[in-house]
């Protein structure tokens, strides 16, 4: 797709900023980080903010403000970027900040709700001791509880959890136990995530060096299962593969990713879809920061998929949400009839059950939910 | 020249033995190849003879020698050693008064010596026994002449001992050449007759005839008449390998060369056909060849279907250049339109694979090699059938009947007692044992090709460390208590899994495959049964569990072009399979039912 005929609808326009800073590294996590003490977190902050200049003009709806770790950056600076971004684009519905439990103050937690930040997405990953431990997090189950509490007193009514299951040493009855200690803070949110083996992660290493041994694949799908079960048995709705909200309580940011909709992301490592290309920026802190320092191009990578490509990364995108593709909203975006385009493959997983169309939308079922990639992998080439 | 002043000779040897080399020596002794244009084994000019290190097909070449003042015309034609290529050494034989036997000093008489000698003696051909690789610390020449003597009845004293590397000895044995083999016979004044021994396709030129002139000559322009085919041509180029073709004005009474006559595909012409002059033909045509016999089949389907006519394409060309390969169309309920290949043996079967796969951009399923059958029907026919899928119901058929070979394994006296368990496993039955020397021993098998084609040679060499060797050879048809093994994956039969064995291990044989196959298919959305039918009869029965968890946990903006390549990879895999209704079937699936380890 050309620059020029890439139509995109500014409204559901998405903003995020990377934090790359954590305190210390959990054996699991795949994302950009360094250790903040090793950097300037300040010059940092004037970076991403000059990086944004470049999308004055843009009409953010949302804004989510992750990592890394936002919360491990100094208050005054993780406001400073806060009311930046307010300040430059007021019409901002949703604004959302990552925290891990225990690391902001109540203080920083009002400022922040002061400065229009309305959604927090806390890192809590389990209500288990031994496996918070074994995945590196140095938060507590109580910390997770103190945050939540405190946040919902200050004001804040959309919180999201994330929770992780199928840890190895997990069974199904602590699973069941983190799922219910989550739902009893009345959270608006979870995202429940399968533990996953990511290259280049302390946690592969120790895969391979055989000195952990992912959970049997039955057992990951029963925790799926029952994680399904459970939240819908308390009010949530699964809206996407992983995540889970109270109604009116779908997290806006993420959807626009799964519509295939435009975003911009900033700071290093962030990835954008912005003008029909798709960037990652640098991940190197220093280098991101003397780049725009000197007006440069943090972008390392672009990518400019065709027409096809976007209508099959669409396809496969949207088929993530429950509401799976909305066939006239797609056709809109892509140009294509979905039903022509895969005719085949929608044939035959209909057949097999693990498609179905109804009211115009073509999803997953309940049965593809867990093994939806043998799936959408047939709708990612033509 | 006089046919007193020509001398035709092959080399022949076991694989390895250094004939290739030897032919460099040669080349450059006799000044037909100088300092600057040598490389090892110049003969060996096909891309893959350079890369696998073996000569695949003969190669003949024209050098002149003078000896005692006189000057001589040689012909030399280099050989294959390898068992596949056997045929190839036969025709060469013919093209020859003379041969040189190659042997190896440090390894001695092996599999392929013997079998290449009776070749030899078979055909009248006068040998001259040369132990080869003197120079090597290793070499045993004393033990080796002995051997010789022994098996082959080459008195040990005459024989030349060189080094092809250094060539320490091979100006001797050029002298030899002259001075013991005889010269071909003096037919000049004869109507023309010259033999086919072999034949290759130039994209320019058409077909190029490797030929000798047994009687009267051929010339440019003449008419000429292909007896067996009894087609004509008119010859536009003909001359001699100088290693490069060198055109000349005609070919002489026992000479060997090359003749271009317009001829457009491989298939016009026989090797072994005689060419004769259109207008005074000869009376009798040339004894010529059998066709080599081919040894093993395999059927290639395109992974996609619409690439059918590529892979007609792409084997149309390979059939071009090699008249031992062939494919004639099959289909198959399970796997659509294919082809059913013959090949002379693995080795040729795995070279033909591999210029199919360098020179097409074509997935391909193959399924596992199969030798051919013969059955007798109620009605009292003879059938040939080259794949298991072609048998029809039992009931129709009187009597099945696979190939018998004779085989021939020498090898070290240590090795003996396993090799002779392993030959018993496979149902090979012992003819005769004859000792080289006190170290070393011929043992003579009747034995199934079925047992022995496959992955028997490898076995030998495990169990000998390498020493032993193999040579077989078709004998006949022979009825046998075979059992049609049949396989249905996900309860429909995938016809082209379908294999034939000997009833008595027919059913442990399909536990073995079922287990095997149960690791070779991937995992699927849904359980995929797999069983075992003899004979109609479920034996056995694996199943393939379905995967219950396969999905991104994860998938956010900054993901997006990694985990679609992920995905794509996915896909990829699932394309390099075939399906069989819903089920997707790698091509390891197909070969696993050969694989015999446990
Ligand atoms: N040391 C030593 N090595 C030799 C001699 N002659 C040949 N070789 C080596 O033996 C190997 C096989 O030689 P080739 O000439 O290719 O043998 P070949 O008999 O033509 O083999 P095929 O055509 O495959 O049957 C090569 O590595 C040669 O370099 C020799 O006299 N001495
Ligand atoms: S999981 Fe979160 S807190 Fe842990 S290292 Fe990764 S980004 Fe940092
Ligand atoms: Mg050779």
């Amino acid at each position: 797709m050309s620059g020029e005929d890439f139509q995109f609808d500014s409204g559901q326009m998405a903003l995020y900023v990377h934090i790359p800073f954590c305190t210390s590294k959990c054996c699991y996590c795949s994302f950009y980080s360094e250790p903040i003490i090793d950097h300037d977190s300040k010059a940092l902050v004037s970076a991403l903010i000059k990086e944004m200049e470049k999308y004055a003009d843009a009409d953010f709806r949302t804004a989510y403000i992750g990592g890394g770790s936002p919360s491990c950056l100094a208050s005054e600076q993780l406001l400073r970027l806060v009311e930046k971004i307010t300040h430059r684009f007021p019409d901002i519905a949703e604004f959302t900040v990552e925290a891990n439990p225990g690391q902001l103050t109540p203080d920083t937690l009002v400022q922040l709700l002061n400065a229009g930040v309305n959604r927090l997405s806390i890192g809590a990953q389990s209500f288990n001791t031994v496996e918070l431990e074994f995945l590196g997090r140095r938060h507590t189950v109580d910390a997770i509880n103190a945050t939540v509490s405190t946040a919902k007193n200050i004001g804040f009514k959309n919180i999201n959890l994330d929770l992780i299951f199928a840890v190895p040493g997990s069974n199904l009855d602590s699973w069941s136990k983190s799922l219910n200690a989550a739902i009893a803070l009345g959270v608006q949110h979870i995202s429940a995530y399968s533990l996953t083996f990511e290259q280049g992660t302390l946690l592969e290493k120790l895969l391979q060096l055989g000195e952990v041994e992912p959970l049997p694949e039955e057992l990951d799908r029963q925790m799926y299962e029952l994680a399904i079960d459970t939240l819908s048995a308390n009010g949530f709705t699964q809206y996407e593969i992983s995540n889970f909200s109270k109604s009116e309580f779908e997290c806006l940011h993420n959807l626009t990713y799964w519509a295939n909709h435009p975003y911009v992301g900033i700071g290093p490592a962030a990835g954008s879809f912005y003008d029909g290309h798709r960037t990652i920026n640098m991940a190197d802190i220093k280098k991101y920061i003397a780049a725009i320092q000197r007006d440069g191009d943090p972008v390392t990578q672009t990518e400019e998929p065709n027409e096809i490509e976007f209508a099959c990364e669409t396809a496969v995108l949207n088929l993530r949400r429950t509401q799976g593709i909305d066939m006239g909203e797609y056709e809109q975006l892509t140009g294509y009839d979905p039903l022509e385009l895969f005719a085949d493959t929608i044939d035959k997983y209909l057949k097999m059950k693990l498609l179905k169309i109804q009211s115009g939308k073509i999803c997953l079922t309940r049965d593809a939910l867990p093994i939806a990639d043998s799936i959408l992998c047939d709708f990612s080439v033509i | 020249m006089t046919t007193e002043h020509i001398r035709n000779f092959s080399i022949i040897a076991h694989i390895d033995h250094g004939k290739s080399t030897l032919a460099d020596r040669m080349l450059e002794l006799t000044g037909l190849i100088d300092e600057r244009d040598k490389k090892e084994q110049l003969l060996d000019n096909m891309e893959l003879e350079r890369e696998r290190g073996i000569t695949i097909k003969a190669s003949a070449v024209t050098m002149p020698y003078t000896y005692e003042g006189k000057e001589y015309m040689l012909n030399l034609i280099d050989t294959p050693g390898h068992v596949d290529f056997h045929y190839e050494v036969s025709r060469a034989l013919a093209a020859c008064e003379g041969a040189l036997l190659v042997v190896d000093a440090s390894q001695g008489v092996e599999a392929q010596t013997v079998a290449n000698a009776y070749l030899a003696m078979e055909t009248d051909t006068e040998l001259l026994g040369v132990i080869n690789k003197v120079d090597l610390a290793s070499a045993q020449p004393e033990r080796v002449a002995e051997e010789i003597e022994h098996i082959l009845g080459i008195r040990k004293n005459e024989c030349f001992k060189i080094s092809a590397k250094t060539g320490v000895g091979v100006a001797d044995l050029l002298d030899a050449i002259v001075a013991f083999l005889p010269p071909p016979e003096d037919n000049s004044d004869k109507p023309a007759a010259a033999l086919i021994f072999d034949s290759h396709c130039d994209d320019y030129r058409g077909v190029i005839c490797y030929v000798r002139v047994f009687a009267g000559e051929l010339k440019v322009k003449q008419k000429i008449k292909l007896m067996g085919v009894d087609r004509s041509y008119q010859i536009s180029e003909l001359g001699k390998f100088t290693p490069e073709m060198t055109p000349t004005d005609k070919l002489g009474t026992g000479e060997v060369g090359y003749v271009i006559a317009n001829i457009k595909q491989l298939a016009d012409v026989t090797i072994g056909d005689t060419i004769t002059d259109e207008n005074a033909p000869a009376a009798e045509p040339l004894v010529g060849y059998k066709p080599p016999m081919q040894m093993v089949f395999s059927d290639f389907y395109p992974g996609n279907n619409t690439d059918y006519p590529k892979l007609r394409i792409a084997f149309d060309k390979l059939a071009l250049n090699d008249s031992s390969f062939s494919f004639v169309p099959q289909s198959s309920p399970a796997l659509g339109f294919g082809f059913r290949c013959g090949f002379l043996g693995l080795l040729h079967m795995e070279i033909i694979q591999e210029r199919l796969e360098r020179e097409n951009d074509i997935d391909v399923i193959q399924t596992a090699p199969t030798v051919s059958y013969e059955i007798v029907t109620n009605d009292g026919k003879t059938k040939r059938i080259d794949s298991p899928s072609q048998l029809p119901d039992m009931a129709y058929v009187e009597e099945l009947r696979e190939p018998f070979v004779k085989l021939e394994i020498i090898t070290g006296k240590d090795s003996i007692g396993a090799i002779m368990k392993l030959a018993d496993d496979r149902r090979c039955k012992l003819l005769k044992t004859d000792y080289l020397s006190p170290a070393r021993v011929m043992l003579e098998y009747k034995a199934p090709l079925a047992e022995i084609v496959y992955d028997f040679y490898d076995l030998l060499k495990g169990i000998s460390r390498g020493y032993a060797t193999m040579d077989y050879e078709f004998t006949a048809f022979e009825k046998s208590n075979l059992v049609k093994i049949d396989i249905l994956v996900n309860k429909i039969k995938v016809d082209a899994l379908s294999l034939i064995v000997h009833r008595d291990n027919a059913a442990a044989k399909g536990r073995r495959i079922i287990i095997r196959l149960r690791r070779a298919i991937p995992r699927h959305q849904f359980e995929i049964p797999l069983q075992i039918a003899i004979g109609g009869k479920i034996i056995a029965r694996e199943t393939i569990k379905a995967f219950r968890k396969d999905v991104t946990a994860k998938l956010y903006g900054g993901d997006v072009t990694r985990k679609m390549k992920v995905l794509k990879r996915q896909k990829e895999g699932k394309k390099r399979m075939k399906s069989i209704g819903s089920v997707q079937i790698p091509q390891k699936a197909f070969m696993s039912i050969l694989d015999t380890s446990e």
